[in-house]
Parts: C-alpha cells; structure tokens; sequence
C-alpha cells in the first residue's frame, strides 16, 4: 500500500482528535475513580519507613499502607505508581496519579501547585551523620558535605539553617543519598527523623546518628489542583480516620512512635 | 542488616525481562517510524527532507534524558493520561527512529545512483522503485550497523531509571538500598547487561566482517 | 485545563543555568582529553603489544562498551568507596567518562591506525625505528586524520551522554535543571530551556571540530 499524503493528513487527523477528546476526561476525578473502579496513588519505596520494599521485595511502609486502607475505604483496587521523590507532585501534576501520599509535608510553596488534605501525619527533619562526624548544631555544618534529595522538605529548609561554607550536594532520589552517606561520600545528610532512625538500626558499625532538628512539619495527602470533589473526600477520609485511631494506628506500626494531635488544614 | 541473598538476585533478574522488553518494543516501534524516517529524509520534496534531517538532529542532537523528562512530564499537558509504561515507551521510540533513520538513511544512499535511474528507464514510478529496487539491497548494508544499534539501545534502557521506571538497574538501586551492598549489587545489574549486550556486539561484528568479504570477492548473495 | 507556560521564571535563573552549562562542557573537554591519551596507548597495546595486554585491553573494551554509562558511573561512585577509592561527585564524573570515552576511541583509533598503509610503517623499520617510535611517528597522525570524524561524533555523545552524571550529585547543566524543576515545578520551560542550551553547545563543538581539523591536517600539513 502506498503511503499517500491524504494518508499521512488522516493520521494526522485522528491523532489531533485524539488529544483534543481526552481534555474532557479531567472533568469529575472522584466520579471517574469510582466509575474505574480504581484510584492510582504514588508510592515512593525507598523512604523508609514511609515507603520501603519489605522481605520479599513487595511496597509496603506507613504511606503505602495508608494507600492501602484508603483505596479500600473508598471500594475501589489501589494501583500503585512507583515514583522517587522528586517526581511526587509531577507525577499528580500530570495526571499519572490521582493521590500523593508519600509523606509529602504541607509548605506554603508547594501549596502553590497542588492541593493539601488536612495532615495525616507528622515529621521532622534533621541532620544525620556518622558517630565520628562531629556536628552539634547548624554552625558545624560549615566545611561539612551534605547530602539531601530534591523536591524534599530538607531542601527547602536546609540551605536557609546553615552557614556559608556548607556544601550542599543533592541527589535525584533517597536511595542515591542514603547509599552516598554509607559510602563516606557526604559526612551527613538531612532527612527525616524516622529515615536517619532506620539507617542506624540497619547499620549498627556505622553509628549513623541524628545530630540536631531543623524543622518539625504535618505531610497531607495532596490532590491535582482543580479536584474538588475528590479534595473534599479525602478531607473527610482524613477526619474520620483520626476519629476512629486507624491513621495511629498505622502510623505507630511502621514508625514505632505515637502520632501526635494532628490539626485541621 | 539484610544480606543480599538469593531472593534479591532473583528480583534483580526479573527486571531484566522490563529491560528486554522495552528495547523490544523501542526498537519495534522505533524501527516502523525509523522507515518513514530514513524514507523522508531522501524525498525529493526539499521540506520533506529537511523536517526528517530537523528530526534526526535534534534527537541526536540532545540528551536522551532530556527527552524522557520532557516525555514524560510534556505529554500531559495535552490531557493524556499516560502511565509510565507508555510515555517511556514512546520516549525510547522517538529516540531509536532518529537513529536508525539516520543509519538506513545512509544505507540507502550507498545504493549506486545508477540502481535508481536503471528503475526509471524501465518507467517504474518513484514509490515500487524504492520499495522493489533499492529497499532490498539496502537492507543487507544496514543489518550490522542495526544490530550495533540494539546493544545502544539495551544500555540506553537503564537510563529509564533515573525516573524511578522499574528495569534493571532500577532494580539494582532498589536492593542496593534494601541491602546498603553496592560492591555486590551494582557489578551484577552489569554483568546481566553484558549476558544480553555482548552476544549482539559479536553478531554486529560478525555481520560486519562477512559483509566486508562478500563485497571484496565481489560476490553477492 | 489550560497550561500557562512561563519561561520567565526559568530565565530569571539563567546564571545558574550558565555556571551548570560551564561545567558540562568543562567536564566532558577534560574527558576527552584524558580519553584521547588512554586511547591512543590502548590502541597501541592493542595492536602492537604482547598477547596477555592485548587480551586486557580487549577486555575492558568490550566490558565497557557492553554495559550502561549510568552502571559504571554508580560502580565508579558507590562501590568503590567499599575498597577504600573514594571520587567525589564530579571527580567522579569525569573518571567514568574517561573511562567510557577512552573505551570507544580506543576503537575508533584502532581502526584509523588499521586503515594506515602498511607500507608507511615498513619504512620505519626499514630506517630502524623502534615500534612504539614507528606509532608515535609514523602512524598516528594519518590514523588520528582518517578518524577525526568518528572521534568528533563520538565526543558529542560523550558530551550528550554526560547528562547523567546528575545523579550522583554532580552539579552539571542537568542537575541545575532537576534542582530548578523541584523548586519551581515548571517541568516543561525548564527542560527545554536546558535542552536547548545542550543543543547549542552540541553544534557549537561540531564547529570547533570542523575549525580544528581544517588547523591541524589541513592547513598544518600544506607546507
């Protein structure tokens, strides 16, 4: 058959019509999930203990199980979307998921481009480091390499808290950081209170240590701007599973520590 | 703290088949687009030609993963809904059609000219000339640099996992997370790569060295 | 729902972008340097040199050009601090590039050294030159002529190629454009500004080749 242009013009065609229909399916979030039968919501596995790979290799972690409990809640099959760090909200922004709840921390910048639930949890974000690098507080930073991962809440409030003469280095994913620390490669790196826990437990002969707080924060469930039914859903999911201790619950499992009082957005 | 046990090696080993068969279907779809590319890129319609050499350029031109951010991220501000299967897919193609158009562009040019003008002597429109004459001929100068293209393409796969896309050497960062054991793990994930690249690079090689004789005895098949 | 595209923020940090773009090109001319020399001794030994070399040689050629950039640039990186080698970020960087460049030259100058008339080198040792003087001599320039090409093309994937090495935290062009998209979640605009500016510095390389091969084999050799 010959490939005419009138040919090559159809395709065209058909291809334009194609993106132009599928604008329209954005309309009702929540009503599409319940008419699939399925909520996709991203799961970051290599942020312990928010997001792991247990013994057989299988996601589990406080927000996966959260996923879990919620995609049941609300009847319908989870599918997980797979994603590091840095792509959590690019990943809801561009409609590969429907929910992120990978323990992302509600700030006012990220509030600029998507949409927070009231928190499920809380977080907070420290410096860790071996037991031989020697760092008190935020002025010891200075001269020291440390390590962090992008689009994380320890980027954003890292760089403000250390002096001049601090060199930040920053990786595309929690994994590359960690192993970065494992291998001498940065003296610390700044994460979450539970991930530098984790990382000493699993590996006693490095003493990996947390050294001092920076910040404290709630992390929400974050929704596609522009999803207000599924936004307001969420919300109340939020609320009655506070009531009801499910979210402790969870949270004290995976963590080993007692949620505390969370607010309302 | 977790050694790495067999569990994990087996977890690595079925990444694999993600990598085998994303460069499968790269190189299949790519391979489609690459025709129409290679075919373009010799039109006699000069726009024709230069948006296929505009094509070839670009994604030669620039860094493949910056063509999977801009995929995997740009696609949906046309409303697509696209899971990360297929914008990767589509990324991989985009990116082997450049390539092999490239390469069976030049194959096509070593036709001799007069293989051309004997077509139309005989007055065999342009289309059944490219498609009876030269495409044939053309296809046995382009097997060796195509399979040395599959072995590019394999190792281009583990690019992918930058952007968290599960294949092998995602996999490979995974249990080296799991396992804090990157001296074990990471010479694996590239010893799997070798098991699948090394016995392409033999047979492009071999392709290459037998068509070299062929073309100095002056025989032809 | 409509998408408002905004360059400007991305051009307000053109400056980072700029200081990224520097080290890219700086980290890719001093692999390629570097490259060069492993390659012209690897093709040398390869050729030339006794057998057990050879067959090293050939081992790491084709163990280097049969796994990903990306694996041997996490192996370079990650593992190697467990034998006590510890690169930082962009020493790393550019080793695995030499390593990775060095790999494929080695061929391409092999080739270039296969395709000199073997009747040139005949006239070395008949004047008495020893072998590596015969090479060094003799041999390399046409050989590094006739592949001039190939080795062009094959720094521009070195340089394309180079993107990657973001993700051990080196702070070239890339990284600045993750850093930039993580704050600013402006993915589109940022991404193509930094693939242009890849794209630019892609062609701007293919000039200086053409420049410096018209200098060194061109106009250097008409006397």
């Amino acid at each position: 058959m010959q490939v005419t242009v009138r040919h090559l013009a159809a395709a065209c065609a058909a291809l334009f019509a194609v993106a132009i229909g599928s604008q329209a399916a954005d309309a009702q979030a929540l009503d599409r999930i319940l008419k699939d039968k399925k909520i996709r919501i991203t799961a970051e596995v290599t942020s312990p203990p928010f997001g792991i790979l247990d013994k057989d290799n299988k996601p589990t972690g406080s927000e996966v199980e959260t996923a879990r409990q919620l995609a049941k809640d609300l009847g319908v099959e989870l599918e997980l979307v797979q994603v590091t760090g840095p792509q959590r909200i690019p990943a809801l922004l561009s409609d590969r998921a429907d929910l992120a709840i990978s323990s992302l921390s509600i700030t006012t910048d990220r509030a600029k481009t998507v949409w927070f639930s009231s928190p499920h949890g809380a977080l907070s974000i420290v410096i860790g480091g071996g037991k031989n690098v020697n760092i008190k507080s935020a002025a010891d930073l200075a001269g020291k390499k440390i390590g962090m991962t992008r689009a994380t809440l320890e980027e954003q409030v890292v760089p403000k808290v250390a002096p001049p003469g601090t060199n930040i280095v920053f990786f595309d994913e929690h994994s590359a950081t960690q192993q970065a620390l494992l291998s001498g490669q940065v003296d610390a790196i700044g994460g979450a209170a539970f991930l530098i826990n984790e990382l000493g437990k699993r590996n006693p002969d490095k003493g990996i240590e947390t050294k001092f707080t920076v910040v404290t924060a709630f992390y929400g469930i974050a929704v596609k701007p522009g999803n207000f039914d599924l936004l307001q859903w969420v919300n109340t999911w939020v609320f009655v599973n506070k009531q009801n201790g499910v979210l402790a619950k969870i949270y004290k499992e995976h963590t080993g520590v007692d949620l505390v009082d969370l607010p309302n957005l | 703290m977790r050694f790495f046990s067999v569990n994990d090696f087996l977890f690595i080993l079925a990444a694999t088949r993600w990598t085998i068969l994303l460069s499968l279907l790269a190189f299949a779809l790519g391979g489609l687009l690459g025709v129409l590319v290679a075919v373009l890129r010799i039109a006699r319609f000069a726009p024709v030609r230069l948006a296929a050499a505009g094509y070839i350029q670009l994604f030669q031109g620039t860094p493949l993963l910056m063509q999977l951010f801009l995929i995997y991220y740009g696609l949906s501000l046309f409303g697509w809904r696209l899971d990360a299967w297929t914008a990767v897919t589509i990324a991989y193609t985009i990116y082997a059609a450049a390539f092999l158009g490239d390469i069976w562009r030049g194959c096509l040019q070593a036709i001799p000219k007069e293989q051309w003008e004997a077509g139309r002597a005989l007055a065999i429109p342009y289309l059944p000339q490219l498609f009876l004459i030269i495409l044939p001929q053309a296809i046995r100068i382009a097997i060796p640099p195509t399979v040395g293209f599959m072995v590019q393409l394999v190792k281009a796969t583990a690019v992918a996992s930058i952007i968290g896309f599960v294949e092998l050497t995602r996999a490979g960062q995974l249990m080296t997370n799991a396992t804090f054991q990157p001296m074990v793990v990471y010479p694996i994930v590239a010893g799997l790569y070798f098991a699948l690249c090394w016995p392409l690079s033999v047979w492009s090689q071999r392709l290459e060295t037998q068509m070299q004789v062929e073309n100095a005895s002056g025989r032809r098949k | 729902m409509t998408y408002v595209f905004q360059f400007g923020i991305v051009f307000d940090q053109l400056p980072l972008l700029l200081e990224g773009a520097l080290l890219t090109i700086r980290l890719a001319a001093t692999a390629m340097v570097f490259g060069l020399a492993v390659a012209v001794m690897c093709a040398y030994l390869r050729t030339s040199g006794p057998k057990p070399v050879r067959v090293l040689v050939a081992a790491y050629v084709e163990g280097i050009r049969n796994t990903p950039f990306l694996v041997q640039l996490y192996i370079i990186y990650f593992s190697l601090p467990a034998l006590g080698i510890r690169f930082e970020a962009n020493q790393a960087a550019v080793v695995a590039m030499v390593v990775s460049f060095g790999a494929y030259a080695t061929e391409i100058v092999r080739a270039g050294v296969q395709s000199v008339p073997v009747g040139q080198v005949e006239v070395g040792l008949a004047l008495g030159l020893k072998r590596f003087q015969i090479y060094r001599l003799i041999v390399l320039f046409p050989a590094l002529k006739a592949v001039f090409p190939a080795l062009a093309s094959q720094f521009i994937l070195l340089l394309l190629g180079s993107s990657v090495v973001s993700a051990i935290s080196a702070n070239e062009l890339t990284a600045v454009a993750n850093s930039l998209q993580s704050t600013t979640f402006r993915a589109f605009e940022v991404y193509i500004v930094a693939t242009v500016m890849y794209l630019t510095i892609a062609v701007a390389f293919r000039g200086f080749f053409a420049a410096l091969y018209w200098i060194v084999f061109v106009r250097g050799r008409e006397r």
